[in-house]
């Protein structure tokens, strides 16, 4: 039993925020209320502190199994519970590529046994993510994948997309696509703009992930598939991501935590620090204001940690030879808290409310509830250091000054994390 | 100049520029006596670091140490650790451990020099960087035009050619504008891009609409190793609309500078006449290189003694 006293408790799914206590009971929300009894319960003072649901990240890479010195089960599942999530949906792109029901039952199994957050399994789109055949995606759902998804692999000829979706849908199961040109991107290192023609890097345009999109939309449009939109990062993705939804299209999509906080002169002002090499690129300014915009209009649903952890052998590179990604689990939070300038709601909304939706999860602190609960102190401010959990190196909100910390993190009633 | 590197003319000061080309138009006596050489960096040692291949600048950069005295050490990538899959950083920390003074380098990813700045304690130059910078052929291409024309504020300076995949025209875009001068380009829609006029210059593309009033034309070499497929049609078809011959250069004026960082494709960007006729001065920007390197590495190494009088060596 736990009881967490006196927190400002923070519920979009219920209309909850006020200050309250919560007593966790057999792993879930056992009672809210005022002046609640300990009755034997562990205590945490969550006075000045907030909490909120768990949260729930739909973009992680485990690395888990084939790479496992970039990150694992285990580190990544810690990585993850230091941030405050209890959910995380693990990318399909390992070695072997999760796109059977016989593999994705193995990691279905495994990874139950994970220490810090939940991890989910997401199955791959087409066999090997390589685009041409469709993968086992009944029996991976079957198996207990919660998601289906290209791994952030862009290039998938559009014929098979659109039989994948197809094929896709009756399962029910969200697709994860991420949105890009795989042509477009393969010669460019960072957004192709002003920053890049100044440092003289070749650049990606922003058309590769408008491309990307629009192609996604049409055939959402084509097949009725329930789609979610990784990685939206431009101004006019935006624009795009609003007419589709307008139209009614069965389309979420999400933004990289960090997309909100960093732009494209981050490669110029760090001296090309290999950190800053991600996919999609960094954004000019006027895109990362309409990303913030559109979190809080709600016409971006979720943020994503995007987490791609990669090592000094990775990373310690020349920065266009170096791989693309940065981590994020256990900096999301705070990232996105210091983008909406402290909106606690807003917070619950875009990192556990809509991501948890997207994986038919309802992110609820009412009794009853599978207890997963983040407890933070939303007025703390701390300048981001080296990762502690995750193997990875490349972070690139390292030396930032972020609002917002994690204190607890409680996934099915168990103490996962705790400052 | 108070600074450890010369990474590109991005960061550079006007002031500092026209310190490294007041100093280099001194140290270009050196060069004409009979025993080129001054003690000034005796003792120093300068590593030449390259990864890409390189004859003039190599030899430029070589000969300026040793007219100074400098120890200098050549690393070649083809003959290296690097074939066997050595980083960059694992290449410089054995450097390091070697004590070296400065390394000039020359690598095909912009910013391997910064990279390298800012992690070991010794100078860094950087000797062309990917598509970045080569800061040591603008100072000298800015050198020769000086000569001719003095001031450069307020002249125009054309560069023609594969604007997008030239680190020679980035640093003499940076460079120029920070003196002054007027820069034009001209050059087919995938290598002379619209986005290049944040840097602070003009794009019109047609040579023929950019001869008229350039007191300096800049043709650039065509790197065929760096053009992504479909970026350019043929040679021919780039010769005609985009080189400089005799007849076109009858639209600039008569006193017009024609340089060209070398080598040069005769046929292509220039036809012979034009390359060896009486407006190039494509040999004395070689000529100058050799004297804005020794500059650059007098500056940054901070030699004891004045270039130019005064040295026992040099008499």
């Amino acid at each position: 039993m736990l009881l967490l006293r006196g927190g400002r408790v923070v519920c979009p799914a219920t209309g909850t925020d006020a200050v309250l206590d919560l007593r966790i009971d057999q792993g879930r929300v056992a009672e809210l209320g005022i002046g609640l009894a300990l009755d034997g319960a562990e205590l945490i003072d969550c006075t000045g502190l907030a909490v909120l649901p768990g949260l729930v990240d739909l973009v992680a890479d485990l690395a888990d199994p084939g790479s496992t010195w970039r990150e694992d089960l285990a580190s990544g599942s810690r990585a993850a519970a230091m941030g405050g999530f209890t959910t995380v949906l693990a990318s399909p792109a390992t070695d072997p590529v999760v796109d059977s029901g016989a593999i994705a039952a193995g990691l279905v199994e495994a990874a139950a046994g994970a220490p810090g957050a939940r991890v989910l399994r997401a199955g791959a789109l087409t066999v090997g993510l390589l685009g041409q055949e469709l993968a086992e995606m009944g029996s991976m759902l079957a198996a207990g994948c919660a998601a289906l998804s290209d791994g952030g692999i862009t290039g998938t000829d559009a014929a098979v997309l659109r039989n994948a979706l197809a094929y896709a849908r009756p399962f029910g199961a969200p697709v994860l696509l991420r949105p890009g040109q795989r042509a477009l991107e393969s010669r460019g290192c960072m957004h192709e703009g002003e920053i890049s023609m100044q440092i003289g890097l070749r650049g990606i345009p922003a058309a590769a992930e408008e491309i990307g999109l629009a192609t996604a939309i049409a055939l959402v449009r084509a097949t009725g598939a329930r789609v979610h939109l990784s990685h939206v990062t431009t101004a006019r993705s935006v624009a795009m991501l609003a007419s589709a939804r307008a139209e009614g299209l069965p389309i979420t999509a999400s933004v990289p935590a960090r997309h909100l906080l960093l732009t494209d002169t981050w490669v110029r002002d760090s001296g090309y620090d290999p950190a800053g090499r991600l996919l999609p690129p960094l954004r000019p300014e006027q895109d990362r204001q309409a990303l913030v915009q559109a979190l809080r209009d709600g016409v971006i649903d979720a943020v994503c940690s995007d987490h791609m952890p990669w090592t000094r052998v990775e990373k310690e590179l020349e920065f266009e030879q170096a791989a693309p990604g940065a981590l994020g689990l256990e900096t999301a939070l705070a990232a996105t808290l210091t983008a909406l300038e402290g909106d606690l709601v807003r917070l619950a909304q875009v990192l556990a409310v809509a991501p948890g939706a997207v994986l038919g999860q309802r992110a609820e602190l009412a009794p009853g509830a599978v207890a997963d609960v983040v407890v933070l102190d939303p007025r703390a401010e701390g300048v981001v250091a080296a990762p502690r959990a995750s193997k990875g190196c490349n972070e690139p909100l390292v030396g930032r000054t972020l609002r917002g910390a994690v204190v607890a993190t409680v996934v099915a009633g168990r103490l996962a994390w705790r400052a | 100049m108070r600074r450890k590197d010369m990474l590109g003319l991005r960061d550079a000061t006007a002031e500092e520029i026209t310190e490294i080309l007041d100093t280099a138009a001194r140290f270009r006596s050196v060069s004409e006596r009979r025993i080129k050489k001054v003690p000034t960096l005796r003792g120093r040692t300068v590593v030449t670091l390259f990864f890409e291949d390189s004859t003039r600048t190599r030899m430029s950069f070589d000969l300026a140490a040793k007219r100074l005295s400098a120890d200098t050490l050549g690393f070649s990538a083809s003959s290296s650790s690097v074939k066997k899959g050595e980083t960059l950083m694992d290449t410089a920390r054995n450097i390091d451990a070697m004590r070296p003074d400065a390394i000039i380098i020359r690598h095909s990813c912009a910013g391997a020099p910064h990279m390298l700045a800012r992690a070991f304690p010794w100078t860094v130059l950087n000797a062309g960087d990917g598509i970045n910078e080569h800061p040591s052929q603008g100072l000298l291409d800015m050198l020769t035009m000086r000569d001719h024309l003095g001031d450069l504020a307020g002249r125009t300076v054309a560069i023609v050619g594969d604007v997008y995949h030239s680190r020679v025209a980035r640093s003499n875009i940076f460079g120029l504008t920070k003196l002054g001068a007027r820069v034009v380009l001209a050059g087919p829609g995938t290598m002379c891009r619209r986005e290049m006029e944040s840097l602070g210059v003009e794009v019109r593309h047609q040579i023929e609409d950019v001869l008229p009033d350039a007191d300096v034309v800049m043709m650039l070499r065509i790197q065929r190793e760096r053009l992504a497929p479909g970026m350019m049609s043929t040679s021919r078809e780039y010769a005609r609309f985009y080189g400089l011959d005799l007849d076109k250069l009858q639209r600039a004026r008569p006193e017009v500078l024609v340089m060209h960082p070398g080598p040069i494709n005769r046929g292509v960007e220039l036809s012979p006449e034009v390359a060896d006729g009486e407006r190039s001065v494509i040999m004395e920007q070689v000529t100058n290189g050799v004297a804005v390197r020794m500059a650059l590495l007098f500056l940054l190494l901070g030699g004891e003694t004045q270039p130019g009088g005064g040295d026992d060596a040099a008499a």
